[in-house]
């Protein structure tokens, strides 16, 4: 049941006001959108029509809770599709950035990796100008475990096996392709103070 | 043919991971007499982690600059970095006052849209054209392959350069190349995973599976590819994915710029064709 006296009317205009929301309410619930997308397809409560609804509704702490948020792959299958020009690939991504703000405001906890992942690719390109995976690796899964410990031996995991692969095809490491420490040290450009200025602005626009 | 020059943006995984790619591209083009200037100390594009566009288009925005005084277009492999490229592009032609804000932050980053962003695949087939690339062919590709087009080469529409559903770019350069198109349409543009592949392994691989299934029971010799993420999930990924779901796919994963370079007689080894992570030599047989 809805509790028609916990929706947000604002909640629309929220979403609407963020870069990509704009369109939400063009949205006809024709359902377009969720038939093809290939994450229904493996996880069947995954329903971007509803994630649009329920917005609409104003069910505000409902939609930014629901960890459904978090799988969608950013294909822009939906986008493409809808006969409504919703936007809905970016349209998450804007109700993605609106859970992210209301976690960090401590109003929310979100129950994925996703946006750890995501800062700890962006904060190496912050410090270097490119993506240095080893950085990544370092700060995304002793926060994802809890602990360093944990997050080495998980990253163990995922990475032995892998590494040593592109180790010996000399794709990374000693053997790499150009320069002797490929993708072990990281990759830094010349202007780094380049970098540092423009995360800076985009967090500014994203307040 | 009219281009001689371009602006190269090869993008962070042409570094490690997609050493592959980025060689096999280099090499591709001065086979075919186009000079690739690399895009000087260029930065990532931000992927598909920078989920706020404003940060997106600063990012690229210094990319683009960097070309646009060199009065090169852009070019680069990586079908992520071109959608980030292309859609900031357009933001800032389209947009003054963003486009006088991101040259706030830094005059370098100041675009002024007199240059555009293209991807290799649309580069080789659509500018250099068919005509030429026949006429420089000197090999046959007696092989059957699954043309496989991941996103953002036919969506949004907004930056395609392929049909959404039913992409054909890489199916007429494979043809050329005297090759075989297996069945594929189902697949084509299915995305392969990877951006779930650090955080929701179990979907990434369960997506990369479906496309290495098809493209084997279709009877492909190997899967080729246009975009670094496709290949770490399809490729650098397949072995761990053969080990997490008990299966042998044992599927060759190859770039297309790898095959036009096979048929334009490059040797293999100066198309990093040692480096993919599922062998292919027995794909190399198969060059006459
Ligand atoms: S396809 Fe577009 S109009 Fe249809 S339900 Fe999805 S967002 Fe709404
Ligand atoms: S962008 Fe997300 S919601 Fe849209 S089709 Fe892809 S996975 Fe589904």
């Amino acid at each position: 049941m809805i509790k028609t006296w916990e929706l947000d009317p604002g909640f629309k205009h929220e979403i609407m006001k963020e870069p990509g929301g704009e369109h939400l309410t063009s949205c006809y619930q024709c359902s377009t959108c969720t038939i093809g997308c290939p994450i229904t397809e493996i996880v069947p409560s995954y329903n971007p029509r509803k994630i649009i609804q329920m917005s609409l509704l104003g069910m505000r702490e409902e939609v930014l809770s629901n960890p459904d948020l978090w799988i969608c792959l950013i294909c822009q299958t939906c986008t493409a599709r809808c006969p409504q020009d919703v936007g809905i690939s970016d349209l998450l991504s804007a109700i993605r950035r609106i859970a992210e703000k209301d976690e960090e405001a401590g109003k929310l906890k979100i129950e994925s990796p996703r946006p750890l992942f995501d800062t700890a690719f962006l904060h190496t390109v912050e410090k270097y100008g490119r993506l240095y995976d080893i950085g990544l690796a370092m700060e995304y899964y002793p926060k994802r475990e809890g602990s360093f410990v944990a997050g080495q031996k998980a990253m163990m995991k995922d990475y032995m096996a892998f590494g040593m692969r592109m180790f010996f095809k000399g794709k990374m490491g000693p053997l790499g392709g150009h320069g002797l420490l490929k993708g072990v040290l990281p990759s830094k450009i010349k202007k780094t103070d380049v970098m540092k200025k423009i995360f800076k602005w985009a967090e500014e626009k994203e307040k | 043919m009219s281009i001689t020059k371009l602006a190269y943006y090869p993008g962070c995984p042409s570094e490690a991971t997609a050493l592959d790619q980025h060689i096999s591209t280099e090499a591709v083009f001065e086979k075919l007499g186009v000079e690739l200037v690399e895009v000087e100390d260029w930065n990532c594009c931000g992927a598909a982690e920078a989920e706020n566009p404003m940060l997106v288009y600063a990012l690229n925005a210094r990319n683009l600059a960097i070309a646009e005084r060199a009065s090169l277009n852009i070019m680069t492999p990586c079908s992520i970095c071109y959608y980030n490229l292309a859609r900031t592009a357009k933001a800032l032609k389209e947009d003054e006052k963003l486009s006088a804000e991101i040259k706030g932050i830094d005059s370098s980053l100041e675009y002024n849209g007199t240059i555009t962003a293209k991807h290799v695949l649309d580069v080789l087939v659509n500018d250099i054209g068919m005509d030429e690339l026949k006429s420089k062919i000197v090999k046959k590709l007696n092989i059957k392959v699954a043309p496989y087009y991941g996103c953002y080469i036919g969506r949004p529409r907004e930056t395609a350069y392929d049909d959404p559903d039913d992409p054909v770019l890489m199916d007429k350069l494979i043809e050329l190349m005297g090759g075989e198109n297996v069945p594929f349409s189902q697949m084509k543009t299915l995305c392969c995973g990877g951006p779930l592949m650090m955080t929701r392994a179990d979907i990434a691989f369960d997506m990369a599976r479906t496309i290495l299934d098809t493209a084997k029971s279709a009877g492909a010799d190997c899967v080729a590819l246009a975009c670094p993420l496709c290949g770490m999930m399809l490729d650098a990924k397949q072995a761990d994915i053969e080990k997490a779901l008990n299966i042998k796919i044992e599927m060759p994963v190859v770039y297309i710029t790898q095959l036009l370079g096979l048929a334009l007689g490059i040797d293999a080894s100066k198309l990093g064709l040692d480096k993919n992570a599922v062998d292919t030599k027995e794909l190399l047989g198969k060059v006459v």
